[in-house]
């Protein structure tokens, strides 16, 4: 259970810290002490009863990384819950699946809003309406495809290229074909919606926290991220002929 | 001057429209969506005001992403939800993404078109001072936003401790 927990916050976008804090604060309130081995891809734990006559270890494999904060924030409060209400292991555990079957926003709610927010980079950036439109259309599409490629189950990474891809052609076109004056905001925003923000944020959390190995980890990540969105805008800005 | 205003408080709410597209992309809960959208607004009204006010682009950007990170700490006492879950989504529309863009511009016409000296060693020049821009705003935003979050996780623990003693006692 505890696995599950420690398991979950990784692979959803907590930082190292939170997850022993949160994992050591249910254990406690459970009336038990446990040690954790916490790495990016696994996670070990060694529980101990109180009086220390009994005790178990655990090895568990962490699933592939995502951002989920709904996930992050109701295991925080769920184990408040168990402090302050004493639950029990099987009142936790359905609060644990209820918490994973959470629904996630609907896809073209999701579409529209980071579209949305697209466009306001550019404008942000100083593009005029036209180049909003532009990116609004180029980061629709481009999440769009990102989705569709880790609905088959393509490598993330791959993924990532895909969508810069797609977005930097749809935002590049229009000036090819001579409908915008300028092209540099719409190009520049339409791919920032893959930035990797939460591990690179998460990163430094990490190694400020003193878990060194793990921030590395997540900034290599973030790393990798970077050079997939340049690779994919790369190859669109070339056929573009920008 | 009012019209200047005006132009920045515009800019303000697309700063909040940037924070709220990331907040629903990482499936944020809905009470913390309206937050998240003043937050993201908040910064990045800051960082304008000081860039208005003449202040490097590096230090205002810190100083919003810091704004960010301490607003976030008292939102997560009020709706219950870990600081991250507000500060994340807040910071990202401040991130460089026009000097990111013309970094790689110029890292593109380095590798290729760029053969006279002359032009080399000013498209090296460009392309380094964006990048380095590049670097340093994304590690204001990164500190910025951790300090408050390290602060606020060591308050939390005390919390925890004085229950359990509380319980023992």
């Amino acid at each position: 259970m505890l696995l599950d927990i420690g398991t979950l916050l990784m692979s959803n976008g907590a930082s190292t810290g939170r997850v022993r804090t949160t994992v050591n604060r249910i254990a406690e309130a459970l009336g038990y002490e446990v040690e954790l081995l916490i790495t990016s891809r696994s996670l070990m734990l060694t529980v101990t009863e109180e009086n220390g006559s009994d005790y178990t270890s655990s090895v568990r494999r962490t699933p592939p990384h995502g951002v989920n904060f709904k996930l992050v924030s109701g295991i925080s409060r769920l184990s408040w819950r168990v402090i302050e209400e004493n639950l029990t292991v099987e009142q936790i555990n359905e609060d644990i699946i209820r918490l994973t079957s959470l629904p996630h926003y609907p896809r073209l709610v999701v579409l529209l809003l980071v579209a949305l927010a697209g466009a306001s980079f550019c404008r942000l950036f100083g593009g005029d309406a036209i180049e909003m439109i532009i990116a609004f259309i180029a980061t629709f599409s481009g999440l769009f495809i990102r989705q569709e490629a880790i609905k088959m189950r393509f490598n993330p990474y791959l993924a990532i290229v895909f969508a810069s891809f797609t977005a930097t052609l749809l935002s590049g076109l229009p000036f090819k074909l001579g409908l915008s004056g300028t092209s540099e905001h719409a190009l520049a925003t339409s791919v920032l919606f893959l930035i990797p923000g939460v591990p690179l944020i998460n990163a430094l959390t990490d190694l400020i926290d003193g878990n060194t190995l793990n921030g590395i980890v997540r900034g290599v990540n973030g790393l990798i991220i970077s050079f997939a969105i340049a690779l994919g805008l790369m190859v669109a800005m070339k056929i573009c002929g920008i | 001057m009012s019209l200047e205003i005006l132009l920045l408080l515009e800019k303000g709410i697309w700063f909040g429209f940037a924070a709220l597209g990331f907040a629903v992309l990482f499936n944020v809960p809905q009470r913390a969506l309206i937050i998240i959208w003043l937050m993201g607004a908040t910064g990045g009204l800051t960082k304008l005001l000081l860039m208005h006010m003449n202040t490097d682009i590096v230090l205002a950007t810190f100083a919003g992403a810091t704004l960010v990170g301490i607003l976030s700490v008292s939102a997560a006492h009020n709706k219950h939800a870990p600081p991250l879950v507000f500060s994340i989504p807040a910071v990202i529309p401040m991130i460089p993404g026009a000097f990111a863009y013309r970094m790689m511009l110029g890292l593109i016409k380095l590798s290729g078109t760029a053969t006279t000296s002359e032009t080399y060693s000013q498209t090296l020049g460009e392309t380094a001072s964006n990048g380095l821009k590049t670097l340093f705003i994304l590690m204001a935003l990164a500190v910025g936003v951790a300090i408050p979050m390290l602060i606020s996780r060591k308050e939390t623990i005390k919390k925890i401790r004085h229950k359990s003693d509380a319980d023992g006692g």
